[in-house]
């Protein structure tokens, strides 16, 4: 990233006097000790953060369901010898964890990404077993025994879909710890490597020294921070109301029916006929 | 009860061993030991030394499970082994950092449920007033907010404005009262207001399920008065999942707060393993984690068991 040593911690654009506005160049955000342009900084780790968090979640999905649904499935020792497994993982602090896994394979934006999918996603398959093994007791899953499907083809042809709901609000959860810890490792200096741009790394390298000469340092990347928990708080929040069925027309949820009336007009404006629309609604 | 609570126990014993072998396995995965630290500093302070010679001493050089098994010897005799650094045994450095983070830790958990659980009810009593608003809007910009975040700025500006600063050095409650209060106060207030936000909302959310239960419209409509239904019958079953946040607090307190003693210079347990681990000082970051782990597991035993006791309904298998 370009570097302006001479102007280096200048004030963003709405802090500058009018005076110095003809003055000095066009930093909106100021720049930082180095020189470095605030904003550019900030925009470069938005795509950090969104990385180590959507790849984090992911993985820690693939193993949650991995685990989760192979224990339900097989049963027997399997099960008993990996929830025994879970069970001892679970015990160990998550904090710890992350960082002995992170003296093991260092800095880095893949090695971060792996380290906190591991733990969430082991600690996350509880929660997935639980479900699947109320699908294995369902029919179905008896018939598809009984016709020769094997493990692996019921755990995916009938198990996973029939969790999907359940799987994507954990995600949505686990996509809003994973902002938190991202932030919180890249505070401790245990994320990405430090050229890396990460609004957390910016709070502890650049915010906290120059707190009383440059406030902005610490308070813009901070602002970043809250406003990308909250979008996955709230984002998580919707999705949990749309797809959980314990919160269906419960107190909090979101009106589905609203939103499923207005899904249907939209489909009849394209004139797609919905599978759930009867031939009269369509006609009218 | 009594055979659950034995079956409970004894399942302890394998997750301890599985923690042991986690733990032992993943300490020997970082790279570098703690022959290095040992051959580097004893170098550069002008001395010569054979790293193998240091080695065998320390015990490095036999094979991996030769080495769980004697560690897993020791601890079953209640020897923790000693540090490669300190001279001292992991034990006493556990005694020694513990109550410092096990204070942060209740101070943080009591603000917690002092601020949490009579918010959370008070909002679902009264849902859609004022103060209600207030609340849940306030506890989503709390929950946005990282608590290093607003630990950086508490550090910064009253420092500016009013010349606050935690103190350097630790001093025992039962020595200095003011001066150890000094220390933790804020961080736990801080922790305090991170977590309450998570946990006002889940009571609000909670206690609002219960109160539209047919109980509650039946003790309604046969005229109890409203202290009556909020307090008989409402409050006291939405306790339930109040009691695992709390569970769970109080395995997280032996942990520590990694972040706030880092911050506020707390001399804890947390700080204590970070040290040990940049040093790879293997018996201390095994020690203290299945310390953790122990905890953890004994906590979780009792919040199962508490749910029997809160909740007669609750089958325990």
């Amino acid at each position: 990233m370009q570097t302006d040593v001479i102007h280096k911690l200048q004030k963003p654009w709405f802090m500058l006097s009018a005076a110095e506005k003809e003055v000095l160049p066009h930093y909106i955000l100021g720049t930082d000790s180095l020189g470095r342009d605030v904003l550019s900084y900030l925009i470069y780790g938005a795509r950090t953060s969104v990385i180590l968090c959507v790849g984090c979640t992911l993985l820690s999905m693939l193993i949650s369901v991995a685990i989760g649904t192979l224990s339900a499935v097989i049963g027997g020792w399997f099960d008993l010898v990996v929830q025994r497994f879970v069970d001892a993982w679970q015990c160990i602090p998550n904090m710890l964890m992350l960082m002995i896994l992170m003296s093991i394979f260092g800095n880095g934006m893949w090695q971060l990404i792996f380290a906190m999918a591991v733990p969430s996603g082991i600690s996350g398959s509880r929660m997935i077993r639980s479900a699947a093994i109320g699908v294995k007791d369902s029919g179905y899953m008896k018939v598809s025994g009984q016709l020769g499907c094997g493990t692996i083809w019921k755990t995916i042809r009938h198990v996973i879909p029939n969790i999907m709901p359940l799987v994507i609000v954990s995600a949505t959860g686990a996509l809003s710890s994973a902002v938190m810890m991202e932030s919180s490792m890249n505070f401790l200096g245990m994320g990405v490597e430090p050229g890396t741009p990460s609004w957390g790394y910016m709070i502890t390298n650049q915010g906290r020294p120059n707190m009383y000469l440059a406030p902005w340092l610490a308070l813009l990347p901070s602002i970043m921070i809250a406003l990308m928990v909250f979008s996955a708080n709230m984002f998580g929040d919707g999705v949990r109301d749309m797809l959980d069925p314990r919160l269906k027309g419960g107190v909090g949820s979101y009106n589905t029916k609203r939103i499923q009336k207005m899904a249907a007009k939209q489909l009849k404006k394209f004139n797609i006929k919905h599978p759930t629309n009867t031939g009269e609604e369509t006609q009218a | 009860m009594g055979k659950y609570i034995v079956k409970r126990v004894l399942l302890l014993i394998p997750t301890v061993i599985l923690v042991c072998l986690i733990v032992f396995t993943l300490m020997r995965m970082i790279p570098g030991d703690a022959v290095d630290t040992i051959v580097n500093r004893l170098t550069s302070s002008g001395m010569s030394v054979d790293a193998d010679a240091v080695r065998a001493q320390l015990g490095l050089d036999q094979p991996f499970f030769k080495q769980f098994f004697t560690w897993l010897w020791d601890i079953c005799r209640g020897d923790l082994g000693d540090s490669f650094f300190e001279n001292e045994s992991v034990w006493s450095i556990i005694s020694r950092e513990l109550p410092k983070s096990l204070e942060l830790g209740l101070l943080t958990l009591l603000f917690t449920n002092l601020l949490s659980i009579p918010l959370g009810l008070h909002c679902a009593a009264r849902q859609d007033s004022l103060t209600d608003y207030v609340v849940r809007m306030l506890s989503i910009v709390f929950m946005a907010l990282p608590v290093f975040l607003l630990a950086t700025l508490v550090l910064v500006y009253p420092a500016i404005w009013w010349n606050y600063a935690p103190p350097i050095t630790w001093s025992s409650i039962f020595q200095d009262f003011a001066a150890n209060m000094k220390m933790f106060l804020v961080p736990a207030i801080l922790g305090a207001i991170t977590q309450c936000a998570m946990q006002i909302r889940t009571i609000r959310t909670v206690t609002l399920e219960v109160m539209r239960m047919d109980y509650i419209r039946t003790a309604w409509a046969k005229g109890d008065s409203e202290r009556t239904v909020l307090f008989r019958h409402a409050f006291r079953n939405s306790m339930i999942p109040v009691i695992t946040m709390i569970g769970n607090g109080l395995g997280m307190v032996v942990g520590g707060n990694v972040i706030l003693e880092n911050l506020f210079n707390i001399p804890g347990i947390g700080n204590q393993v970070i040290a040990s681990l940049s040093t790879r000082d293997y018996p201390v970051v095994m020690g203290c984690t299945l310390v953790f782990a122990v905890v953890v597991m004994v906590v979780n035993l009792i919040v199962d068991i508490a749910y029997k006791w809160v909740d007669p309904r609750v089958e325990l298998d």
